[in-house]
């Protein structure tokens, strides 16, 4: 299974053995892990804090060749400057 | 085909802009105006002021680039509210359909419309702190909420060049659909964009 991880502009996939239907809290908390560990390229964070995924966004999608994965993702509820307004 | 661009704001204006060439026909949904605090992050000038956002999106793209017919792209302005009441007439004879929304409501109401006329959708969104963005297909795309009501983001201007990212990759998804139908997802970092799907 590969995890991709966003967090502070940095994307990076992980590669673990993970049950495609694990809950959102326990993703975040692997997360946590790995980023906080170094375990994940580019994205080391040692003081990392435990709330840092709190918002974060689980997405479990299917990649062209139909290969599971999931994303960790910051929200994205925007596509406008001003937010209420009408456009994006 | 005609593609149907719902909310020029920020991310909806950068992606008309970068339709311009394309061979279809542009309808520009907004009912909010141009505000001077807008000219920071979206795609209008000084003389957009006061109009409606998706006029003057069709008025900049004919100023710039000529009027439809003379060498410019064909464009026109709704100037309303997405809703369900409207939706038959927003979407009607459209292709194809473009969320550049800045709430999930929206986001959701016109989803819903787009699936019920089995109509191909495409969403853009960002993220408020401009650190990333996403554009992803209709099949793959669940609205977000804002962390709180009335949440601002991207004011100022600071997230411009994020803005632009976001912008072009849906501008890039838009065109492929155009020419061949694909539906690719897109996201984008500060160090980059990847294909996703």
């Amino acid at each position: 299974m590969i995890l991709n991880i966003t967090y502070q502009g940095q994307s990076a996939d992980y590669h673990l053995a993970l049950d495609y239907n694990a809950s959102d809290a326990d993703i975040r908390r692997i997360a946590w892990e790995v980023v906080r560990s170094g375990s994940i390229r580019g994205m080391h964070v040692p003081h990392l804090a435990e709330a840092a995924f709190r918002g974060y966004v689980v997405d479990r999608l299917r990649a062209p060749g139909g290969e599971p994965r999931i994303y960790l993702r910051p929200k994205v509820p925007f596509g406008a400057s001003v937010a209420g307004g009408g456009g994006g | 085909m005609r593609v149907v661009i719902c909310g020029v704001g920020a991310l909806g204006s950068t992606a008309v802009s970068l339709c311009r060439n394309l061979p279809v026909e542009l309808r520009l949904v907004d009912f909010d105006r141009v505000e001077s605090k807008n000219l920071a992050a979206q795609w209008f000038v000084k003389q957009s002021i006061g109009k409606n956002k998706a006029e003057a999106a069709r008025l900049q793209l004919a100023n710039f680039y000529g009027a439809k017919g003379a060498g410019g792209p064909a464009v026109e302005a709704m100037g309303v509210r997405l809703a369900a009441s409207n939706a038959a007439q927003l979407l009607a004879g459209c292709g194809l359909a473009v969320d550049c929304f800045d709430n999930a409501d929206s986001r959701i109401a016109l989803a819903e419309a787009a699936r019920a006329r089995d109509l191909p959708l495409v969403h853009g969104a960002l993220a408020a702190d401009g650190t990333f963005g996403l554009v992803r297909w209709d099949e793959r795309f669940t609205p977000d909420r804002e962390d709180e009501p009335g949440q601002p983001t991207c004011e100022g201007g600071e997230h411009l060049p994020m803005i632009g990212l976001v912008g072009a990759a849906l501008a890039r998804a838009i065109q492929d659909f155009v020419r061949d139908g694909s539906r690719h997802d897109y996201s984008i970092t500060l160090s980059g964009m990847s294909r996703t799907f």
